[in-house]
């Protein structure tokens, strides 16, 4: 604020500050800052003078309306996103915010005893969360989960927190910005809305930055304490290919921001003329490139990129809404991207809440270690009712028989054949209605280093395999992805996790089923290369990666890359690996024009610089 | 007043769905309604009061419609709950 006195030809100009974060989904926005605050709730309890009531009561009917609005647009957006009619949830919510016996009950602690309001919220809201923690039954237990989110709304409406996004529409794509910027603010975003996304947390493979990818706004995350040194209105510029995000910047920024926006623009458009061209090595090897989708409305494009399929559907999004969907509103889901895909394989991975997922009502379990705690498989099947009806209406959305079921987080051949028994029981089930039942590819998620231990056993009971590098390498080198003091320690090729996936695909290949790659690896060049060398079937990725990893395979020669591979598996460590790889095609890959895509090589000779 | 006494015939019971579905009908309706469920009383027009009730499938629950729109009331709540809430039936 108190800056640049000094410099008399621009004594008002703010001051230009340049910061690397980690580039997490791609491409090039300028814009205002619009901060997201993440607030500290804490309630006093205030006696107020008569005087002060009105106005008391104005902000607590002030703060209902607004999040009336908010529930409203976010209800809205969310069943265009999802393409499900009347989602239940923020209906629910709505109606809430709309009780008259709540309403009435939080305006007569402030007209009779005199409190404020955020207290009589407190008090008349929280005892309603407290009775429904009481009652012994899950779904009841759930709603509470429903009424903390419209406490916390209320809440945050009762303070001075500045503009809504939504007032923000009419302006141009503002820069949102946050410590932590959460996946439901980011469904809640409309298209236009938001040029790029900014945060203080995170790396490449958290859920924001997936999600960032898939909706294609471009994302800089680890920026430790941006959040903090940017004002609302402040211009930022954010290269979500490099990482670098520019404050207040000058002309010479613009005029690059510019340049770079042309080059990104332009090979967009060069890598679009590849899309009809087949993902062939030059000595004839076929990998087949699928594309991974958090949203089925996605599948429209996915073809447009060049994908043949869709190799990884997070079913989990359809129930970030904090309340499980119903079979029908599943069946129609799935049914969409299976039929929009139709010849094209879909594969559909069940539940996978838990972790950094968190899912509402289902897994609100306060754990202290979440990663390895009641998730994914393990929630489903202690919830059999939430997963037979997942898997129901998979196996009935399956018309065309075009489905392909992904396990997630299998650590046994227990859970395996447990789960496989609710697949039957739920077909068995189907049948016994009258429905016809297609028949169903099966297959799990190689991503513990258990299933790696026992994979030749998986391999004789799966239809196929996909490994999910993201919690392989967490869960192989006890790293914890989320772990901001650690994330140099997350290494993608660490000897020991490409030895896993090797293991993988000799297994695999030894029983005729193919091994597929759907984590945020698939998309990196250098790990293209090793996981094609490694043996890897098919790779699976955010729809606009497929373009630059097919440019990437027709350059190479499979038994190159193979040597390569076998070659680096003997290594020491990570370094040696990287190393070694960069050496030897860094500059092919750097010379196929697609750096604005794939931030990595760029990346590693900046640090060499 | 009128008072309806109706059988809860969908699978699940009255859960947050059916619960927005009452409500949708008693919170445009001019009558002062309750809901008599177990010796538990409550306001029919509260989606909050409603759901806390946690009435089970099987059950039989009382409405205690007073007004102007009584009867209209009554065979509203009495269609929806033969329709058991448009879900599947126990």
């Amino acid at each position: 604020m108190t800056t640049s006195t000094k410099n008399p030809a621009s004594n008002k100009a703010p001051v230009r500050t340049v910061l690397a974060g980690v580039p997490a989904s791609p491409g090039f926005a300028m814009g205002r800052v619009f901060p997201v605050i993440n607030r500290n709730i804490s309630v006093v309890e205030e006696t107020l003078p008569e005087s002060r009531l009105a106005d008391e009561e104005q902000l607590f009917l002030k703060a209902i309306h607004k999040t009336v609005k908010e529930v409203s647009q976010i209800k809205e957006i969310s069943e265009s996103r999802t393409g499900m009619k009347d989602s239940l949830i923020f209906a629910t919510h709505l109606m809430i915010l709309q009780d008259p016996v709540l309403i009435n009950g939080i305006l007569d602690k402030v007209r009779k005893e005199h409190k404020n309001a955020r207290w009589a919220v407190h008090v008349v809201l929280g005892s309603y969360i407290d009775q429904f923690e009481k009652v012994d039954s899950p779904a009841m237990r759930d709603k509470a989960a429903d009424l903390r989110d419209v406490y916390n709304r209320l809440m945050a409406a009762m303070e001075d927190s500045g503009p809504v996004l939504e007032d923000e529409a009419r302006e141009d794509g503002v820069i949102l910005v946050g410590h932590e910027l959460l996946p439901s603010l980011l469904m809640s975003i409309k298209p236009g809305q938001v040029a790029a996304l900014a945060m203080d947390t995170g790396g490449r493979t958290s859920h924001v930055a997936i999600l960032a990818r898939s909706l294609q706004i471009p994302l800089v995350s680890g920026l430790r304490n941006f959040a903090a040194m940017v004002k609302p209105g402040d211009t930022v510029i954010v290269d979500g290919s490099s990482g670098q995000v520019v404050i207040n910047p000058n002309q010479d920024d613009v005029n690059e921001f510019h340049a770079r926006q042309e080059v990104f623009e332009r090979q967009r458009r060069e890598l679009f003329t590849m899309r009809q061209l087949e993902p062939m090595t030059r000595d004839g090897k076929y990998i087949t490139l699928h594309a991974n989708i958090e949203l089925p409305s996605e599948s429209e494009k996915v073809t447009d990129f060049g994908a043949t399929g869709i190799g990884l559907y997070r079913s989990e999004f359809l129930f970030l809404r904090k309340d499980a969907p119903t079979q029908d509103e599943q069946r129609d889901a799935y049914r969409y991207i299976l039929e929009t895909m139709f010849p094209c394989p879909v594969t559909i991975r069940t539940l996978d809440a838990g972790g950094d997922k968190l899912v509402n009502g289902i897994t609100a379990v306060n754990e202290s270690n979440p990663f390895m705690g009641w998730r994914s498989i393990r929630v489903c099947l202690d919830r059999e009712d939430i997963f037979c009806t997942q898997l129901k209406a998979l196996l009935l959305a399956n018309t065309k028989g075009n489905l392909r079921l992904l396990l997630p987080m299998i650590s046994g051949m227990t859970e395996l054949r447990r789960a496989r028994a609710c697949i039957e029981k739920s077909r068995k089930e189907l049948e016994a209605e009258g429905h016809k039942v297609a028949k169903v590819k099966m297959g799990v998620m190689i991503e513990v280093p258990a299933a790696v231990m026992i994979v030749d056993k998986l391999a004789k009971e799966v239809d196929f395999f996909s490994i999910g590098t993201n919690d392989l390498i967490q869960f192989t080198l006890a790293v914890d992805r989320t772990n901001e003091l650690i994330t140099d320690m997350f290494q993608p090729h660490h000897p020991a996790v490409l030895s896993m996936i090797y293991q993988t695909v000799q297994a695999a290949h030894r029983e005729g089923i193919p091994v597929a790659v759907c984590g945020e690896m698939s998309a990196d060049p250098m790990s293209v290369l090793l996981l094609v060398g490694l043996g890897v079937d098919e790779l699976s990725m955010t729809p606009w990666s497929v373009m630059s990893t097919k440019k990437i395979i027709r350059s190479i020669n499979f038994e190159d890359v193979r040597d390569s591979a076998l070659t680096v598996l003997q290594m020491d460590d990570a370094e040696s690996v990287n190393s070694y790889m960069h050496g030897k095609y860094a500059q092919t890959i750097r010379d196929l024009g697609i750096s604005s895509f794939v931030g990595q090589v760029d990346n590693s000779k900046k640090i060499k610089n | 007043m009128i008072e309806k006494t109706l059988v809860v015939t969908n699978k699940l019971g009255i859960h947050a769905r059916p619960a927005g579905m009452i409500v949708d009908i008693t919170g445009q309706a001019k009558s002062d309604i309750s809901i008599v469920f177990e010796g538990s009383k409550a306001n029919a027009k509260s989606i909050l009061n409603v759901m806390m009730l946690a009435i089970p499938a099987g059950s039989e629950v009382k409405f205690e419609i007073d007004g102007e729109d009584e009867e209209s009331v009554a065979s509203q709540l009495e269609s929806l709950f033969n329709d058991h809430f448009n879900e599947e039936p126990c």
